[in-house]
């Protein structure tokens, strides 16, 4: 998947996000870097509060005032996006960038029929007649599964199911053939019947049109199936990055490999499971050091005072843990 | 069974979901109703686990309600330890001292205006099972039965994480000292390092206290986890009663084996997910016959007609006619 020539499409360098507040400025996100490569699928895992959400609304620019930027810098295909103006902004976001949300019966607007919002969103973007954005929306809705697609596109959002309402969604953010495109929990409020054919659904489609995903999701079985890579986040940080076979096989931070261990699987025979104590710190309580120390077995003397960042570990695996680097971590408490 | 905790026979559930009488009269429409259970029979042995599995609509919660009487049943027979508790206000409160019940959302569960010690002490002070003085002490040893400080009784809910108000529900839940626990869905609304924790936790409390619990969840591998027997349900209707662990082993009802195949798999087993077409239909208006037969593989002309009666299985019960016909040839 890493291939050194390719550029990424998407690179997200030491990105921090903050939120200022009565009490101090919270960090929701503390330098997050990332790439996602053409076609790729990244998974992005974490807890409540780990900031999943949050990093996919700064890539798209929709985090909420006050929050804002503080630092760091999002490249699309090496372009800056994050210091766009609004209008830059909105050409960039459904056009090149297209999203589903978790909520599909919020992401539509119930007052519109599924076709106008279709054809809404093509003409916006696309230069094309009502008539071929109409045949368009109807392939599209066809692709995505909904049966008898020419005839449905004339329903309102309220018609459908929490299945169909979620491929409704995902035809209205492909269909302005993006490059990427952020799922935020897509499947989260959908029954496991239908979150199998959801999924199968947005990987297949997105392959075939060579758009890149980044899967936000708290469910690892998902992010199993459908991921090429998979990046765990911790209380605003990156834990780990790397192919999603050896991150859930064999993970390399302890926080990965206790949240891997604390999940009941189909085929496990054991009686208990694994535990992470405590829970993850609130944001304007982030220990000093690396923000897992207080929960790691682990942790040793240089973990409670410097913190971490991501180390290539080979393989195309990064991991923030100085169990890696020991001898760093010494040399830095020393210095 | 010899002697099981609960047995519930024949429990019907309708929920009236009619226009009002006005828009009846002028659009000539007549009452409609919701079937959220239809002939649910199953039986709790003391100290196992029993799940209910199902998608959303199928009925979880409502049987819940139903077996802890939050809820009248339409139609059948509710018995906890031999004596009927279905009968609505006339249950003794020695017998309604001994089940209890966690819901799923304890953000909404624990009342916020109320300090914890108040909370978990009122199942007590209710039930008259202890003075002032007693019922304050026995919280605070609860908090610490439970994983929290025995000096969190003055706090508030708002002061706690989701896994921590979870406990002061299992906490409040053990004061009253019962035998029978029904947990609806008490892990869905946290996260899985917090999951995990509430489930060890439960297995812990139920080897200490011997506890029965009836667990619903929509979650499979949370109930391999923790489920001695299982019941699946589909549309209100209990299709298979099966052994835990054998129930993934040997699914023996097209829907139990459909919504195995539909579960991600984290073991990287290489499986692609068997594509599982259609929804849940609507329970104003189910398909006759059996109920799954719209979206079943096997379905052959008499499950468009019969409702299948659960016939005993290598594993359990389970309501098929296919699997009858499989077994005639």
């Amino acid at each position: 998947m890493t291939d050194a020539v390719t550029e990424p499409l998407l690179s997200v360098r030491d990105l921090v996000v903050e939120f200022p507040t009565r009490r101090g400025v919270l960090r929701a996100l503390d330098r997050v870097s990332f790439d996602i490569m053409p076609g790729e699928v990244l998974g992005m895992v974490g807890e409540s509060g780990a900031g999943k959400s949050i990093t996919g609304a700064s890539i798209i620019g929709l985090i909420e005032p006050p929050g804002r930027i503080a630092g760091g810098e999002i490249r699309l295909k090496g372009e800056r996006i994050d210091n766009l103006r609004p209008e830059a902004m909105r050409r960039v976001r459904g056009r090149r960038i297209g999203m589903v949300f978790q909520d599909p019966l919020t992401s539509l607007n119930p007052l519109y029929t599924v076709a106008q919002q279709l054809i809404e969103t093509i003409r916006t973007h696309m230069d094309v007649s009502e008539a071929e954005a109409r045949k368009r929306a109807v392939a599209l809705l066809d692709r995505v599964g909904i049966p008898a697609a020419a005839r449905r596109i004339d329903d309102y959002p309220h018609h459908f199911s929490g299945g169909m309402r979620q491929r409704v969604v995902i035809a209205l953010a492909l269909c302005a053939e993006p490059e990427l495109v952020i799922a935020d929990e897509p499947t989260t409020a959908l029954d496991v019947s239908v979150q199998a054919q959801i999924i199968e659904v947005l990987k297949d489609i997105c392959a075939e049109r060579g758009a890149a995903v980044m899967l936000i999701t708290h469910d690892m079985g998902v992010i199993a199936e459908t991921a090429d890579r998979v990046a765990v986040l911790y209380a605003g940080r990156m834990a780990e990055t790397g192919p999603v076979r050896e991150v859930i096989t064999e993970a390399l931070h302890p926080y990965t490999a206790g949240l891997m261990g604390s999940i009941p699987t189909l085929t496990q025979e054991t009686d208990r499971l694994v535990q992470i104590p405590g829970s993850m710190p609130r944001l304007d309580a982030i220990p000093p050091g690396c923000a897992f120390n207080p929960r790691c077995e682990h942790a040793f003397a240089p973990c409670r005072e410097i913190r971490p960042d991501l180390m290539p570990q080979g393989g195309g695996r990064e991991v923030a843990c100085w169990l890696y680097d020991p001898a760093k971590a010494g040399e830095l408490r020393d210095a | 069974m010899p002697d099981p905790l609960l047995k519930v026979e024949g429990l019907t559930r309708r929920f009236d979901v009619s226009k009002p009488w006005l828009n009846r009269v002028i659009e000539r429409d007549g009452k409609q109703f919701l079937t959220a259970n239809a002939d649910v029979s199953f039986e709790i042995a003391r100290g196992e686990t029993f799940a209910l599995v199902g998608e959303s609509g199928s009925g979880k919660s409502t049987i819940a309600k139903m077996v802890v009487g939050l809820l009248q049943p339409s139609a059948g027979k509710i018995t906890f330890d031999g004596q009927r508790i279905d009968a609505g206000a006339g249950i003794p409160r020695s017998l309604r001292r001994r089940f209890q019940m966690i819901f799923q959302d304890p953000f909404a569960s624990l009342n916020p205006r109320w300090r914890v010690g108040d909370i978990i002490c009122e199942p007590i002070l209710t039930f008259g099972l202890m003075n002032q003085a007693e019922a304050r002490a026995e919280a605070a040893r609860l908090l610490e039965v439970v994983g929290l400080s025995a000096t969190d009784v003055t706090k508030y809910p708002h002061e706690f994480s989701g896994g921590q108000r979870q406990r002061i529900a299992i906490a409040r839940a053990l004061s009253s000292k019962p035998e029978f626990i029904v947990c609806d869905e008490p892990t869905s609304a946290l996260d899985v390092s917090v999951q995990a924790q509430i489930l060890n936790l439960m297995r812990d409390l139920q080897d200490e206290f011997g506890l029965t619990y009836l667990l619903i969840s929509h979650d499979l591998s949370v109930v391999r986890h923790m489920a001695t027997r299982i019941g699946v349900l589909y549309l209100g209707r209990l299709v298979e009663v099966a052994e835990g662990k054998r129930l993934f082993s040997e699914p023996q009802h097209p829907y139990t084996r459909m919504l195995l195949d539909a579960v991600p798999d984290l073991a990287l087993s290489g499986r692609r997910r068997r594509r599982v077409d259609g929804e849940i239909p609507n329970p104003i208006s189910p398909p006759p016959g059996c109920a799954f037969h719209p979206r079943c593989p096997l379905a052959f002309d008499r499950c468009r007609v019969d409702i299948p009666q659960p016939r005993t299985t290598p594993i359990g019960r389970a309501a098929c006619h296919a699997l009858e016909a499989a077994e005639r040839a």
